[in-house]
């Protein structure tokens, strides 16, 4: 089985038979799964930051990191694969998000990164159909490109399918 | 809830640990003066070969992609910073206690010292945005230990982290921390506490190890020293450097704007500072 791992700010996507596309760790980071049914592809892109406007050097060297940034080259990537430009019959499913307890606003980048993923995603007319995301838990999720089954895990409560 | 860790099991545990070697402790003391000067480190690594070598390996490292190799301490340091030799010295003198795997909070070989090192980058960026006058890497070396504590408390800490978990999900605790101190009878910065009086550290290294969590309770004149270590490590946990189950359970304290001036902003600019320079650094440090 070939597996592509994703580092923070990676994206990409797959659609060979067997294939495991995976990101570790999440913490307050996002990870947007885009899964066309029609093609079996498989995207993903493990989103830092909502906004790439902070620091434009850095927006340029890994695009990935931001939100705004990182969606639109994930979807060229699903696009690459066969799936349409525009994302339509896209399933979207986020990841991700966790805060530490007790946060005030400075500190929830989580939901900040959610809603700049969201902010993008209905721009398309796209949603996501599941997620998993806030909470103060750090979670790693693998979709399997086969089936599309997507597991999210964290130490100590196990793993669950979303 | 009956007290199930030994104490003295733990204290034995401690007083079994290695001294730091006197180079080391010079260092973290050096380092502890709000007043010293880079010679100052210069003076004590360039009497330790060991510790000498391992600067110029890592100084001439890829990651550095110098033209020309290094081979004076001196030069090594005012390109590196001290707080490279920081994390050298300690990763010398703790030996294993930084790469085991840290079963009771289901952390793998390397989690530790890769949240550490994560929370000493962040704790000096944190420190940037300090309201007085601050020395940077002392945040960061306050950072690099914070946590030392688990690396002995894991293996007491096996049998009840399960627990730790429900109790924070039913809302019988408020955090973490307070799952240890309730099924344990103690914390990992207590344990964290007692290991830096066995090794003789500064009292503000001590004061960062023990109040992390609660940085309020540092006396007044350590605590922008201890919120700036309080910070790093939210900020570690949030970018997913955690040290496993805990990762995120914490409570964090809001007192820190008494010190800092922290936006979503420059927020969003320190985690990506801090996780270019942790790449860096964490690629630098393997031996």
């Amino acid at each position: 089985m070939s597996e592509i791992v994703l580092g923070i700010g990676d994206y990409g996507a797959a659609k060979h038979p067997g294939g495991l596309v995976k990101t570790f760790a999440l913490g307050s980071c996002v990870a947007a799964i885009l899964l066309d049914p029609r093609t079996n592809a498989v995207g993903m892109v493990h989103v830092a930051l909502p906004d790439s406007s902070i620091n434009e050097a850095k927006a340029r060297q890994r695009p990935g990191y931001f939100a705004d940034l990182g969606l639109p080259l994930l979807m060229q990537e699903m696009a690459k694969l066969g799936s349409p430009a525009n994302g339509r019959g896209l399933v979207v499913k986020l990841v991700g998000g966790a805060s530490i307890m007790d946060h005030n606003e400075t500190f929830n980048i989580g939901k900040r990164n959610v809603l700049a993923i969201k902010k993008y995603l209905w721009a398309y007319g796209l949603g996501p159909l599941a997620e998993d995301v806030g909470g103060n838990h750090s979670r790693t999720v693998s979709v399997a490109v086969d089936t599309g089954k997507v597991i999210v895990s964290c130490p100590g409560r196990g793993q669950w399918e979303l | 809830m009956t007290k199930v860790v030994n104490s003295e099991a733990v204290r034995q545990a401690i007083e079994k640990l290695p001294l730091f070697s006197s180079s080391a402790l010079q260092l973290l003391q050096v380092i502890a003066e709000p007043d010293h000067e880079l010679e100052d480190v210069v003076n004590i690594v360039k009497y330790d070969s060991a510790l000498t070598m391992r600067v110029l390996k890592a100084v001439n490292s890829p990651v550095y992609g110098l033209a020309n190799e290094i081979t004076s301490i001196d030069r090594a340091l005012s390109y590196i910073g001290e707080r490279s030799v920081v994390s050298i010295a300690v990763q010398e003198n703790t030996g294993q206690l930084f790469s085991k795997p840290l079963e009771g909070y289901q952390g793998e070989a390397g989690d530790l010292w890769r949240h550490d090192l994560f929370s000493a980058i962040a704790s000096r960026e944190v420190a940037r945005y300090a309201k007085g006058d601050f020395d940077l890497d002392l945040a960061f070396t306050g950072g690099l230990l914070h946590d030392i504590g688990k690396s002995i408390f894991a293996a007491f800490w096996k049998e009840f982290s399960q627990e730790a978990l429900s109790q924070i999900d039913q809302g019988e605790v408020n955090d973490y921390l307070m799952a240890e101190q309730d099924l344990a009878g103690l914390d990992h910065t207590e344990v964290g506490y007692e290991m830096a009086c066995h090794w003789q550290l500064p009292e503000s290294l001590k004061a960062v190890i023990l109040h992390h969590h609660h940085p309020a309770e540092a006396i007044e004149c350590l605590q922008p020293l201890v919120y700036a270590v309080h910070l790093g490590d939210v900020v570690s946990m949030m970018a997913g450097c955690s040290t496993g189950s805990d990762g995120l359970q914490y409570q964090l304290d809001p007192g820190y704007s008494e010190y800092f001036d922290l936006t979503p902003a420059n927020l969003a600019e320190m985690v990506l500072n801090t996780e270019e320079e942790f790449t860096k650094a964490e690629a630098s440090l393997v031996s």
